[in-house]
């Protein structure tokens, strides 16, 4: 929960071709991790990663414009079910929220990835995203029928 | 904004956001699309109307809900935001892997 005590974490899950320790290792890859954490503009992203217990993550994701600096520190490192750390960034009002992934065996050869982002800071500072009226409420449709599914 | 994660946390009362953010609608009209008795719609309604998150009033002998499309908006537009990145770079890892396994002699 968070220090509000009222925003749920958000969990987003996906099923991967591949074995939890091949997924594990995907996480814990710096080099492999750059390219595939440059989301929308973002032309290169830089990943350093100390892997140990306490050890610290940084993420610069560079645009045509700016950078974007996410930071965090390991929290836990179980291979191959879990990695946790602490993820600070603009986004988050530069508070440190926690990003919890966790592998699990999904039929032959298969891994369910299930990510828990939680300790989210206040809603109202959530105002600089920008999003669809009618998007928003497909996601909370799509989010149900994954439920109910 | 006390509240309002913890109404939207519920699937039945998500359910019915989802369907006022269509159009407003009778508190009859709605008990009749979830199978539960009007009780127990009415108590979701009343969790609802107290998170700000929908509003209702009396039109005659019928009472009609609609979603107060401000408040509710505030409460999901971050967490909205966020989950998309996320779905992303679950896109990007997937054809990260895609593609190194191509690669694999």
């Amino acid at each position: 929960m968070s220090p509000d005590g009222v925003t749920p974490p958000l969990v987003v899950r996906r099923t991967f071709a591949g074995t939890r320790e091949e997924l594990f290792d995907e996480w814990t890859d710096p080099e492999g991790m750059a390219a595939w954490m440059c989301p929308g503009d973002i032309v290169s992203s830089d990943v350093q990663l100390d892997l140990r217990l306490g050890g610290a993550l940084r993420i610069t994701m560079r645009g045509p414009k700016a950078a974007y600096e996410h930071r965090g520190e390991i929290t836990a490192l179980e291979r191959p079910s879990k990695i946790a750390f602490t993820w600070i960034a603009k986004a988050t009002d530069d508070r440190p929220t926690l990003v919890t992934v966790e592998f699990f065996a999904r039929g032959r050869n298969q891994c369910e990835v299930v990510l828990t982002h939680e300790n989210f800071p206040r809603p109202e500072a959530r105002q600089q995203y920008e999003g669809g009226w009618a998007r928003i409420l497909e996601r909370l449709a799509d989010d149900r029928d994954a439920r109910q599914g | 904004m006390n509240g309002v994660f913890a109404a939207i946390s519920d699937p039945t009362r998500r359910a019915i956001l989802t369907h006022l953010g269509r159009r407003p609608a009778r508190v009859t009209d709605i008990a009749r699309r979830f199978p539960m008795s009007l009780n127990a719609v009415s108590k979701h309604l009343i969790v609802l109307e107290r998170a700000g998150l929908i509003e209702r009033e009396a039109q005659g002998r019928e009472r009609i809900c609609r979603l107060n499309a401000r408040r509710f908006r505030e409460a999901t537009l971050w967490m909205d935001g966020m989950r998309e990145f996320w779905e992303a770079r679950f896109d990007a890892l997937e054809a990260h892997i895609a593609r190194k396994r191509k690669a694999r002699p």
